[in-house]
């Protein structure tokens, strides 16, 4: 026994507000996916790409000002980052002689197709790793190892429980997605020659704030849902990245077969990737001529949502009903 | 004694399996002994009494307050030990404990504190640094005894306490459970198959069977004999004692070599005791009153149909 053994005591301090319980479960979760070396990693670079980008608006800035040469080898470099109707929509306006009549407008399709791209290229390629490794063993392994009934003789509910674990990739998402998004806008800004420019990009905040939930809400919930359906992490890890990679491949299989956008089949919805993006696109007020009706993409999303997160109360219901 | 536990008429039905049958009981302060043989729904009454399932029918209070509409107050003011062998995964020894204690709302750094406190106790060392896939059987047994109690519960619910650990810590773990209970005050309810510990550590004994109380009474009432008898141990010669003793009209039964039962209140037979000792030339080692074992009395409660005595 150690000398300094008080015994038991009894203990009559002030206790905290059972509201911030879960903060404790998503303690645990955040320490515990932190030690992984390759998330580190992930979370070091994933602020970069929304700073390269910054860059970007600081050329756009400088070939608005710079006439057309600039505007020229602006568009080169631009292409690498932008493709499609809107490179063409925003290279057309930086080389039109009325650039000044309508900068702002440019501007704002300039700056959302930007955060687009960042989104769709780099935002959700980390996205599927980070959640891989991350949501897998968050329900999997108390499932494996029991520990519901440590969770639950306590002073939490269900809902608690969830929100515990689902703050947990929640947080390390907001750090892919929302961040480097913000870190685009402001980098943007102090780039820019004019601060007024906020006036004009006000909105484009609030969308990164929508644009980014839009994709971590759907994610977490189907994520910890695999989780909660087996007591081996690796499986849920499995059909995790199955679920994306099979839903690419299909998108890409059908759009293959396609003609043009209006023929395109729903089954292209199987692409939970092309999904997120797609109404992503119409979010941010971009892709105007290539998107889809956005409706049954969001109901998609909100079904699934919906869905797994009525099977994962089920089953982390399950272990108290028997 | 005041009713720490209160149930009336409780039911529970899994599906058509009836686990709880109109279940009525009160339990007090001191330890209790929770029995029953395998299915007789200890499980479950623990779970409603935690409020982690729903009775089907009837109610029940837990230290004052209602198991279906205040769990969370009750589960505030409650420890429990479950039996399976449950951990969580990834955490060291003191982790568990402070997490198990910020789950009851302690702040961080006091449940840090109160964690260390709590594993001196509990007679663990530095292996409380290590992660809790590595412990051994018994070190877990400890760790989750530990989680029960870091909150300071009014009432713990020990399920199988000292199942896994050897003599040395099973004797440790029993003298914890006294000490809570005697010196601290808690009411403690000991789920358990090992009968020799309920007879070293509980006051009370209430055994399920079929998901109804077969018996809820005092450990030492429950193993008075219904028909009085003593037990003497002796040293010299059995068969001249016996008969000096069947010679005084007592009626009596060789147990062993050394040993005899003599039936009679011990006002009434203790002077022919000694009257046949005398006669007989033999030592009297020890005089005890019979006491019925408590594996006879379980048997006998899983055995009859509920409420057999009413």
């Amino acid at each position: 026994m150690p000398i300094h053994s008080l015994g038991y005591r009894e203990w009559s301090g002030p206790l905290e507000s059972t509201s911030s319980r879960w903060t404790v479960i998503a303690g645990i979760g955040i320490r515990r996916a932190w030690q992984n070396m390759w998330l580190r990693r992930i979370m070091f670079f994933a602020g970069v790409p929304g700073v390269v980008m910054g860059f970007l608006i600081f050329g756009y800035e400088r070939a608005a000002e710079g006439g057309n040469s600039a505007a020229f080898m602006f568009s080169n470099l631009l292409q690498v980052f932008i493709q499609g109707p809107n490179h063409e929509a925003i290279i057309g306006g930086i080389m039109s002689p009325e650039i000044h009549q309508n900068l702002h407008e440019q501007r704002h399709l300039f700056w959302s197709s930007l955060l687009l791209t960042l989104y769709q290229r780099s935002q959700a390629m980390m996205l599927i790793p980070v959640v891989g490794m991350i949501a897998p063993p968050l329900i999997s392994q108390d499932m494996r190892s029991r520990a519901f009934l440590l969770y639950f003789s306590r002073p939490i509910s269900r809902v608690q429980y969830v929100l515990g674990k689902a703050a947990t990739v929640v947080l390390y998402l907001l750090l892919i997605s929302f961040l480097p998004g913000i870190l685009l806008y402001l980098t943007g800004v102090l780039l820019s020659p004019d601060i007024s420019i906020v006036l004009h990009t006000w909105d484009i905040p609030l969308r990164i704030v929508v644009v980014s939930l839009v994709m971590i809400i759907p994610t977490t919930a189907l994520a910890l849902m695999l989780s909660s359906l087996t007591t081996e992490s690796r499986f849920a890890s499995f059909a995790w990245f199955s679920v994306w990679i099979f839903g690419v491949f299909s998108y890409w299989v059908i759009a293959s077969f396609s003609g043009s956008i209006s023929d395109r089949s729903p089954l292209e919805m199987l692409s939970l990737y092309h999904v997120i993006y797609e109404v992503q696109g119409w979010l941010l007020d971009v892709n105007q001529e290539t998107v889809v009706d956005p409706g049954p993409r969001l109901a998609l999303l909100v079904m699934l949502t919906l869905v797994s997160l009525a099977i994962l109360f089920r089953r982390v219901s399950a272990p108290m009903r028997v | 004694m005041s009713a720490l536990i209160e149930l009336d008429n409780l039911t529970k039905d899994y599906g058509s399996f009836r686990a709880l049958d109109h279940l009525s009981l009160e339990i007090g302060d001191g330890i209790t002994g929770l029995l029953g043989p395998n299915g007789a729904g200890k499980t479950t009454l623990i779970k409603v009494l935690l409020g982690l399932v729903s009775g089907t029918s009837g109610n029940g209070r837990v230290l004052g307050y209602d198991i279906e509409r205040q769990s969370r107050e009750i589960r505030a003011r409650v420890g429990y030990m479950p039996e399976d062998d449950c951990y969580m995964h990834g955490l060291s020894g003191i982790e568990c404990l402070q997490v198990a204690a910020q789950l009851s709302g302690f702040p961080a750094t006091e449940a840090l504190r109160r964690g260390h406190e709590i594993l001196d106790f509990c007679g663990m060392g530095q292996e409380r640094y290590r992660n809790v896939e590595t412990f051994s059987t018994g070190m877990r047994q400890k760790l989750r005894f530990g989680m029960s109690i870091v909150h300071d519960p009014a009432l713990l619910i020990l399920d199988e306490p000292t199942s896994g650990l050897d003599p040395e810590e099973r004797e440790s773990m029993l003298n914890r459970i006294r000490l809570l209970a005697r010196q601290i005050g808690k009411a403690v309810i000991v789920c358990t198959h090992i009968l020799p510990d309920v007879q070293v550590v509980c006051d009370d004994v209430v055994i399920l069977a079929g998901g109804q109380v077969t018996v809820c009474q005092e450990l030492d009432e429950l193993q008075k004999s219904p028909d009085p008898s003593l037990t003497v141990r002796i040293h010299g010669s059995i068969d001249r004692f016996l008969e000096c003793l069947r010679r005084s009209q007592v009626r009596a039964e060789p147990l062993s070599d050394q040993s005899v039962c003599a039936w009679g209140t011990e006002e009434s037979v203790s002077p022919l005791l000694w009257q046949a000792a005398v006669q007989s030339d033999v030592a009297i080692r020890s005089v005890s009153p019979s006491r019925t074992s408590l594996e006879d009395v379980f048997l006998k409660a899983v055995r009859k149909p509920p409420h057999a005595d009413s």
